[in-house]
C-alpha cells in the first residue's frame, strides 16, 4: 500500500497527487458555486446559447470512452493480439471516461434524477437524447461487464460482453451525432455527417489516449518500454497516421460544403471557425495541435518514436478537446433571429465556474485512473 | 365539430415597438427580471438606408406552437407536450434542463428559467383562455397588433382576416408548421 | 448601524415580498409570507380574499388609462387594460404594465425620512409621522413668521391628488405654486388658445391628413392619439412627420424630414403662403368664423417655400406639394399641436401659425379636424384664496397664476426679490430632473431653510430635501373622480388594488395632518373623508359615481360630436378664431407670427435635443424594474458620420460639455439623427442613490441643458443648448 511517506520519498508522485488533488477542489468549488448561484448566473451559456463548455466537455469525454472501447476492443474482440495489452486499461479508462463524462452532463442538466425518472415513465422515442441515455446506459453496463470479464479472466464473457460493448459504443456515439445531426434548426450540424464524423473521431480519441497510457505508465513507474509495447506504440502511430488522415479529409469535406454558395447560416458558422471568433480555436487548436503536427510527427519514420507517438498523441488530444468545444459553440453560435451583434454572430466565452467543472472533470478522471493504476492488476488481459 | 385550434395573426405594419407586450406578458407568467428572460419580444429590424433616406420595421414574436413542433420531437422526457387546442406546453416538472428544445427551437423562443428550474416560453396564457381572457399580450397592446382566436372556426377574426390578406410564417422552409401568421 | 441592519433586512424581505407578488403561483406560501410580513409590522395590513377586480387609473403618466388591478390574496398580480375606457382602445403600454412595480420595488419609500448628515448627503433616520409631521408644521411656521407666508413655495406636477397639495398651499397662504406647465406644455397653450379661444384636440381618428412637427406619438403617449396615428381611418390617412431625430414615428410616417431644429415656423409660414397665394383656403369659413385674414395675407408674402427651404431645409417643392396636399384634405387635415411645447424661445408664435394654418383651410369643429376640446363637470372644493402676488409675476406676458414659470421663479429665487423664499414644498414633482439647468435647482435648494418632498420613491429632489414623506402609490389609493378631456371627455377614478403597504399614506391624509397641525382655519378646508368627498364632486349627478363604481369610468356620450360650436361665440376676444390677435398687439407682441431664426449651431458643437421615450415617464420610471430591464442606461446618439469625423467609437464613453454642466455617457453612432443634433433619453445619471438602478448611470440631460425661456407663455426652451463631446 502507498502511504503518504511512501508518496514523499517519490516527489514526482507527489507533485502528481497534489496537482489532481488541486484540480479536483478546483472542480468542487466551481459545482459548489453553481448550487449556490444557480445555474443561471455560475454558468455563461445564454438562451441563444444554451449548449457551452460542458456539454463539448462531455462530448469529449465519451467520445474518448467510444474511441477507448473500439481501440481496445482491437485486442480481445477482434483479435489483433497486438492490441490485447491494453485490453484491461483501455476500457479502465473507458468506463471512467464515460462516467466522468456523464457527470459533466449531469452539471448541465438541472435535473439528472428527474432525468431517471421520467425517460422511464414517459419516455419519448423521437428524442435523440432519449437513446443517447439509453445506449449509452446499455454501454456502460457492457463495458463493465467486459472490464470484469477480462480482470477476471473471464474470456468468454469478455468476448461476448465487449462484441455487444463494442456495437453498443457504435449505436451510442453515432446516435451522439445524431443528438446534433437531427437538429435541422441548426444548419452547420443538420444531417447524416456527423454521426460518422463523431465515430471516426472518436477512433482519434481513442487511438491517442491509448497510446497516452501507454506511455504514461512506464514512465510513472520508470520502467522502459519492454520490446512488445515499443511494437505497440508503433504500430498505433501508424494507425493513428491513418485516423488522422481521414479525420483530415473529414474535416475539409466539412468545410467545403459550408462554404460553396453560401449556405445560409451553415456559411456564417463555418466563417466564424475560419476567420470569425473561432478562428484561433480553428487554426491553432483543431488543424495545427490536433491535426497537422500529429499526423507530420506520426508519417516521418524518424519522429514515429513511442516518444514521438506520445507526442502527437498529447497533441490531437488537445486539439480534440477544441475540436469538440468548437463544433458546439460554431452550431449555435448564429443568431436564430437577427438581433445579434452586426456579423449576426452571437457570444460566448466560458464562465470560470466552467471551466473550473472541466478542470476538475478532467483531473478526477485522472485520479480515479492513477488510483486504478495503483491498486488493480492492470498488466494483463492477454487472450492466450 | 372540429378541435379548436389557437393562433395569433399580427399586423405588424402596426407595431410601435413599445414593449408594451413583453412587459406585460413578464408581469402576467411572472417570467424572471433579466434581458434572457423573456416568452415574447419585439425585434427591431435592420435600418434601411442611410441618414436622411431611412426606414424601419418591428417584428414581435413568441412561440409559434408549431404544428410540428421541433422542440417537442427532442424532448426526452415529453416535458414538452402539446394541448388538444395545439398550444405547446412544457411540464415543468418533467423538465430535466437538458435545453435540448431549446437548441431545437428555429425561433429561439425558449429560456431556461431559474425560478421553475426549467424551460419556460409562451403559453398562449392558457390560464387566462381558461377565465375567458385574451393572451396578455395580445390585450394590451395599444394598436391591436396582434388578433388571437381559433383558427378552425370559419367565423373568428382570425380565420377571416387570413382569408382577406396574405400572410407568412417565420421560417416556412423549416417545415415547422407556424401558428403565428404574420400579415403582408 | 443598527439602524442600516434594519434597513438591510427590510430589503430583503421586500425583495423576497415583490419576487412573491409576481410569482403568481405558489399562493398558499405567498400568504404565509405576507403574513410572516404582517406580524413584524412590515405590511399594514393583509386582506384575505382571493381573487378580486379592482377598477382604477393608471397613475404612471399624464393619460390616466383606465386599469383594471387583479389582486390576490392581497397581492396586486397584474394591471389588465378596463376596456371601458374608450380614450387608450383598450391598452396599457409598458410603463402601465410596470406599475405593479410600483407598489412592489423594493426602491419605494416606506417610512418618513428625516435628514441627519448634510443636505444630499443621503443619511436619514426612519421617523414615525408624528414627528415628521410635527417638524414640517413647524418649520413651515418659522419660515411663515420670518418671510411670510408667501416665503414657502409649492412645487408640483399633475395628478389626482395634487388638487389637495394645492389647496393646502392656498390655505396656508402662499400664491407660490410653481408646476410643470412651464416645463411642458404652456407655449403650446398660449399660442392655441390666443387663436382658438381654447386648446383644442386634432380629431387623429378622422383625419385623412396629418402633419406631425415635434410631437412623437409613437413614444410620447399621448391617448387615444399615439394609436389612432397608426390605425385611424384603416391607415389609409397620410401622415408627414418633423423631427430632427427618426424616431419610432418617423419609421411609421409616410414622409420623414429631418428639419432643421427650431425652424418649424419657417415651414408653417411657407405653407400658410402657398394656401393663401394660390386660393386654396377655405373661403367662406373664414369669411363667417374668423378674425383678421386680410392682415395676413400682405403678412405672408415674404415667406415663400423658396425662403424656407433655406431655413427648414425641406425643399421648396416638397413644401409646396405638402401645403397643397393639406388644403385637398382639409378640413380632415390636422397641423397637430404636440404637446410638449418646451423647445425654443419663439415657440409661442410657432404654435401660433399651427393654428392658423389649421383655421384657414377651415379645420374647426369637423370630423377630422381640431375639434372643441370637451369635458365633463365635476363640482369643486372651495377654498381661500391669498392675497400676496406670485414671486415671478410680470416675467412673461400671459402668466399662469397657478403654474407659474419654473425658470424665472428660480432666479427670482436666487435673487432674493422681490421677496425672499425659503421654504419648499414639492408633492410629485421632481424639479432637479425637471427643471433645466440642474445646478441653477441645486443653488436654489441650498438657500432653503427647509425643504420637504412628498414622493413614492427617492427622486434626486426628495434626496435634497430635509424631510421625505411617503405617499402611497396610485394602486393602494382611493382617489378623486377625474375628468380627462378630449373629443370624448371621460371620468376616471381610483379603487384601491391593496391597502397602502408599509407607512405610506395618502396626499390627503398628509395634508389634513399638516392642516390639522397648522390650526383649525386651516383644517377647516380638510375636514371630510375621500368618499364624501368623492359623493362631494358627484353631487351634481350622482349617475358619475355610480358607473365609476360599476364599470371604472363615466361618459356622457361615446361618439364624437362635432359642430357643437355653430354660432356660438368662443373664448377669444372677437369670440371668433383669431388670424390676427388685437390681445398680441395691445401687449407689443407680434398679432401675426413673424419668423426669427433661432441661434444657429456654433462649429465644432452640437445642438442637444430632448425627447420622450416609450419605456419611461419624463425623469421618473427608469428605476422600475421592468422597465430598467428593457433600457438600463441612456446613450447619447450621434449622427454615424459626425461619430466617425470626431473618431468616436460605437458604444464608448464620451463627455459631453455645456456652458453649465458636464456629463459623461457611452455614445450611441446611429443614422438617427440629424448631423449637427445630439441627444439622449431624459431620467438617467440621476443623483440619488435611492433609485439603486439609475443612481449614476448614464448622462442627466438637464444637467447640461441652458434655462433659456419663452417670454410670453414664461416656458423654458430646452433645445437652445450647445454642446461639446469628447472622449471620455
Ligand atoms: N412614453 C411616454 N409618453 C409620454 C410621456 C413620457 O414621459 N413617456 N410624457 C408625456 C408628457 S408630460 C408630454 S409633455 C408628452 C410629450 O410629447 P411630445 O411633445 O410629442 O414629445 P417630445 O418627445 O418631448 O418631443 C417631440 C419630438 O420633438 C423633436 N424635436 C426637437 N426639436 C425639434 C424641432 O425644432 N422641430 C421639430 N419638428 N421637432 C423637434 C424631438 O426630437 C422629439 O422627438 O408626452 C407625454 N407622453
Ligand atoms: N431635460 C428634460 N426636462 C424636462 C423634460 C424633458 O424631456 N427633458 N420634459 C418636461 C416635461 S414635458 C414635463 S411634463 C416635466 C415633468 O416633470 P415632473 O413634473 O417633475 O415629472 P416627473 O419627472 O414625472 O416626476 C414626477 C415625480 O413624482 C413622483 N410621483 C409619481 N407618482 C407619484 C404619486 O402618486 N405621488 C407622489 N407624491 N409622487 C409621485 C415621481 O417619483 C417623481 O419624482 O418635465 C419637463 N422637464
Ligand atoms: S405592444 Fe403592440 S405595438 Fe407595442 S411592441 Fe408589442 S406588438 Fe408592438
Ligand atoms: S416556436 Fe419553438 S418552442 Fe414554440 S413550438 Fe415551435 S419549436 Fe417549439
Ligand atoms: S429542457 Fe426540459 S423541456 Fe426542454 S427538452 Fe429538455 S426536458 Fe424537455
Ligand atoms: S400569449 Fe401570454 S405567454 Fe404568450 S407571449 Fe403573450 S402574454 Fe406571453
Ligand atoms: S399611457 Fe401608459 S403610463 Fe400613461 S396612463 Fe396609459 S398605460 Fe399608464
Ligand atoms: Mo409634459
Amino acid at each position: 500500500m502507498t502511504t503518504l511517506a511512501a508518496l514523499t520519498r517519490r516527489p514526482g508522485q507527489l507533485a502528481w497527487f497534489g496537482f489532481l488533488g488541486t484540480g479536483i477542489l478546483i472542480g468542487m468549488i466551481a459545482v459548489a458555486s453553481v448550487f449556490l448561484r444557480g445555474h443561471g448566473h455560475a454558468l455563461n451559456v445564454t438562451r441563444e446559447i444554451p449548449w457551452g463548455i460542458l456539454i463539448s466537455t462531455y462530448v469529449f469525454f465519451v467520445v474518448s470512452s467510444t474511441g477507448l472501447c473500439l481501440v481496445s476492443s482491437l485486442g480481445d474482440v477482434w483479435g489483433f493480439d497486438k492490441f490485447a495489452i491494453i485490453g484491461r486499461r483501455g476500457h479502465l479508462l473507458a468506463i471512467l471516461t464515460l462516467v466522468t463524462g456523464f457527470g459533466v452532463m449531469a452539471m448541465e442538466l438541472n435535473h439528472p434524477i428527474r432525468m431517471g425518472i421520467y425517460a422511464v415513465i414517459s419516455p419519448n422515442l423521437s428524442s435523440p437524447i432519449w437513446w443517447m441515455g439509453a445506449l449509452y446506459g446499455i454501454y456502460l453496463i457492457l463495458l463493465i461487464g467486459e472490464f470484469t470479464g477480462l480482470m477476471l479472466g473471464f474470456k468468454k464473457m469478455a468476448f461476448t460482453m465487449g462484441l455487444l460493448g463494442f456495437m453498443a459504443a457504435i449505436s451510442a456515439h453515432s446516435n451522439l451525432g445524431a443528438v446534433f445531426g437531427l437538429l435541422d434548426a441548426r444548419h452547420y450540424w443538420y444531417g447524416s455527417y456527423l454521426p460518422i464524423y463523431f465515430i471516426l473521431s472518436a477512433l482519434v480519441s481513442g487511438g491517442a489516449l491509448t497510446a497516452l497510457i501507454v506511455y504514461f505508465n512506464h514512465k510513472a513507474r520508470g520502467k522502459a518500454l519492454n520490446p512488445t509495447y515499443t511494437e505497440f506504440m508503433l504500430t498505433m502511430g501508424k494507425l493513428q497516421a491513418l485516423f488522422l488522415g481521414v479525420l483530415m479529409f473529414f474535416v475539409v469535406w466539412k468545410i467545403i460544403p459550408g462554404l460553396y454558395g453560401q449556405p445560409p447560416e451553415k456559411y456564417e458558422a463555418t466563417m466564424a471557425l475560419l476567420t470569425g471568433p473561432l478562428a484561433v480555436n480553428f487554426w491553432m487548436f483543431e488543424v495545427a495541435l490536433g491535426m497537422v503536427i500529429p499526423f507530420v510527427i506520426l508519417i516521418n519514420k524518424k519522429t514515429r518514436t513511442p516518444l514521438g507517438v506520445t507526442v502527437a498523441a498529447l497533441l490531437s488530444t488537445t486539439g480534440i478537446f477544441f475540436m469538440r468545444y468548437d463544433l458546439v459553440i460554431a452550431g449555435q453560435i448564429v443568431s436564430m433571429r437577427g438581433e445579434a451583434g452586426h456579423a449576426g454572430l452571437l457570444q460566448y466565452f466560458p464562465s470560470l465556474a466552467e471551466m473550473g467543472i472541466v478542470f476538475g472533470a478532467i483531473t478526477l478522471c485522472l485520479f480515479l485512473y492513477t488510483l486504478a493504476e495503483k491498486f488493480l492488476p492492470m498488466e494483463g488481459g492477454h487472450r492466450h | 365539430m372540429k378541435n379548436k385550434r389557437y393562433a395569433i395573426v399580427l399586423d405588424t405594419e402596426k407595431c410601435l415597438d413599445c414593449k408594451a407586450c413583453t412587459v406585460a406578458c413578464k408581469a402576467e407568467n411572472g417570467v424572471p427580471l433579466g434581458r434572457e428572460n423573456y416568452r415574447n419580444w419585439v425585434e427591431e429590424d435592420e435600418l434601411r438606408g442611410t441618414y436622411p433616406n431611412l426606414g424601419q420595421s418591428s417584428t414581435p414574436g413568441q412561440c409559434m406552437h408549431c404544428g410540428n413542433a421541433p422542440c417537442k420531437r427532442v424532448c426526452p422526457t415529453g416535458a414538452t407536450g402539446a394541448s388538444p387546442e395545439g398550444i405547446i406546453t412544457v411540464n415543468d416538472k418533467k423538465c430535466i434542463g437538458c435545453k435540448y428544445c431549446m437548441t431545437a427551437c428555429p425561433y429561439n423562443a425558449r429560456y431556461y428559467s431559474e425560478k421553475l428550474e426549467a424551460v419556460d416560453k409562451c403559453t398562449f396564457c392558457q390560464h387566462r383562455l381558461a377565465q375567458g381572457r385574451l393572451p396578455a399580450c395580445v390585450e394590451t397592446c395599444p394598436t391591436k397588433v396582434r388578433l388571437f382566436g381559433d383558427i378552425n372556426d370559419p367565423e373568428s377574426e382570425v380565420s377571416k382576416i387570413l382569408a382577406k390578406r396574405r400572410s407568412r410564417v417565420q421560417k416556412a422552409e423549416m417545415g415547422t408548421k407556424p401558428y403565428l401568421f404574420y400579415l403582408i | 448601524m443598527e439602524n442600516m441592519l434594519s434597513k438591510k433586512l427590510n430589503r430583503r424581505r421586500f425583495i423576497g415580498l415583490s419576487s412573491c407578488a409576481l410569482a403568481g403561483v405558489a399562493v398558499g406560501s405567498q400568504v404565509k409570507v405576507l403574513r410572516a410580513l404582517a406580524m413584524t409590522g412590515e405590511v399594514a395590513n393583509v386582506t384575505a380574499v382571493t381573487e378580486k377586480e379592482v377598477f382604477t387609473s393608471c397613475g404612471m403618466c399624464v393619460n390616466k388609462c383606465g386599469v383594471i388591478a387583479r389582486v390576490r390574496d392581497g397581492v396586486i398580480y397584474k394591471l389588465d387594460p378596463n376596456p371601458h375606457f374608450l380614450k387608450s382602445r383598450g391598452m396599457l403600454c409598458a410603463r402601465g404594465n410596470s406599475g405593479v412595480q410600483s407598489v412592489y420595488d423594493p426602491d419605494r419609500l416606506k417610512y418618513p425620512m428625516i435628514r441627519v448628515g448634510e443636505r444630499g448627503a443621503g443619511q436619514w433616520r426612519r421617523a414615525s409621522w408624528d414627528e415628521a409631521l410635527d417638524l414640517v408644521a413647524a418649520r413651515l411656521n418659522e419660515v411663515a413668521d420670518k418671510y411670510t407666508r408667501a416665503g414657502v413655495m409649492f412645487a408640483s406636477s399633475e395628478g389626482f391628488q395634487e388638487h389637495f397639495f394645492l389647496t393646502f398651499a392656498e390655505c396656508f397662504g402662499s400664491p407660490n405654486t410653481v408646476r410643470h406647465a412651464s416645463l411642458c406644455l404652456a407655449s403650446n397653450m398660449q399660442g392655441f388658445g390666443a387663436t382658438f379661444g381654447s386648446n383644442p384636440t386634432p380629431d387623429v381618428l378622422n383625419a385623412d391628413y396629418v402633419i406631425m412637427s415635434g410631437a412623437n406619438r409613437s413614444e410620447a403617449l399621448i391617448t387615444p392619439d399615439s394609436i389612432d396615428m397608426v390605425t385611424g381611418n384603416g391607415g389609409k390617412r397620410k401622415l408627414v412627420y418633423l423631427d430632427p431625430r427618426f424616431t419610432k414615428s418617423a419609421a411609421k410616417a409616410d414622409e420623414w424630414y429631418p428639419i432643421a431644429p427650431g425652424s418649424d415656423l419657417a415651414f408653417i409660414l411657407a405653407m400658410i403662403h402657398v394656401i393663401v397665394k394660390e386660393g386654396l383656403y377655405n373661403r367662406s369659413f373664414i369669411e363667417n368664423r374668423t378674425v383678421g385674414f386680410e392682415a395676413l395675407v400682405p403678412h405672408i408674402e415674404p415667406y415663400t417655400p423658396e425662403w424656407a427651404e433655406t431655413e427648414c431645409e425641406i425643399s421648396a417643392e416638397n413644401i409646396r406639394r405638402i401645403a397643397r396636399e393639406f388644403a385637398a384634405a382639409a378640413p380632415r387635415a390636422v397641423y397637430y399641436q404636440g404637446r410638449r411645447s418646451s423647445f425654443f424661445d419663439n415657440d409661442t408664435q410657432m404654435r401660433r401659425a399651427m393654428a392658423i394654418l389649421n383655421v384657414i383651410v377651415g379645420n374647426w369643429d369637423v370630423k377630422g379636424g381640431m375639434v372643441p376640446t370637451q369635458t365633463i363637470a365635476l363640482s369643486t372644493h372651495d377654498y381661500i384664496a391669498p392675497w400676496y402676488s406670485r414671486l415671478d409675476a410680470g416675467t412673461a406676458t400671459f402668466l399662469s397664476e397657478k403654474d407659474g414659470s419654473w425658470k424665472h421663479f428660480r432666479d427670482r429665487v436666487l435673487e432674493g426679490a422681490p421677496y425672499p423664499v425659503k421654504g419648499m414644498m414639492v408633492y410629485k414633482q421632481n424639479p432637479v430632473m425637471s427643471v433645466p439647468n440642474r445646478e441653477k435647482t441645486l443653488k436654489m435648494m441650498a438657500q432653503m431653510d427647509f425643504i420637504c418632498t412628498i414622493d413614492v420613491t427617492m427622486s434626486d429632489t426628495a434626496w435634497y430635501s430635509d424631510v421625505v414623506l411617503p405617499e402611497a402609490t396610485y394602486l393602494e389609493r382611493l382617489d378623486p373622480a377625474h375628468a380627462l378631456s378630449g373629443i370624448v371627455p371621460v371620468v376616471t377614478y381610483r379603487e384601491p388594488a391593496i391597502e397602502p403597504l408599509f407607512e405610506s399614506k395618502p396626499n390627503l391624509w398628509i395634508m389634513q395632518q399638516l392642516a390639522k397641525r397648522l390650526g383649525d382655519e386651516v383644517y377647516e378646508s380638510f375636514d371630510f373623508t375621500m368618499e364624501e368627498y368623492l359623493e362631494h364632486q358627484t353631487t351634481r349627478n350622482p349617475a358619475i359615481l355610480e358607473s365609476l363604481k360599476k364599470t371604472g369610468v363615466y361618459y356622457e356620450w361615446t361618439e364624437p360630436k362635432y359642430g357643437t360650436t355653430a354660432g356660438q361665440r368662443l373664448k377669444t376676444p372677437s369670440g371668433k378664431l383669431e388670424i390676427y390677435s388685437e390681445r398680441y398687439a395691445e401687449r407689443g407682441l407680434d398679432p401675426l407670427p413673424v419668423y426669427s431664426r433661432v441661434e444657429q449651431v456654433p462649429k465644432g458643437k452640437y445642438r442637444i435635443i430632448v425627447g420622450r421615450h416609450a419605456f419611461f415617464t419624463q425623469g421618473t420610471t427608469q428605476n422600475n424594474p421592468y422597465l430598467n430591464d428593457i433600457m438600463p442606461e441612456n446613450t447619447l446618439w450621434l449622427n454615424t458620420r459626425e461619430a466617425d469625423r470626431l473618431g468616436l467609437k460605437n458604444g464608448s464613453k464620451v463627455r459631453v460639455r455645456s456652458a453649465v454642466g458636464e456629463e459623461v455617457l457611452r455614445l450611441e453612432a446611429t443614422e438617427k439623427i440629424r448631423p449637427d443634433c445630439v441627444y439622449m433619453a431624459h431620467g438617467f445619471g440621476a443623483m440619488s442613490q435611492g433609485l439603486s438602478k439609475v443612481y449614476s448611470r448614464g448622462g442627466c440631460d438637464a444637467a447640461l441643458i441652458e434655462d433659456g425661456v419663452e417670454p410670453i407663455s414664461g416656458n423654458v426652451s430646452m433645445h437652445q443648448t450647445f454642446v461639446e463631446i469628447m472622449p471620455a
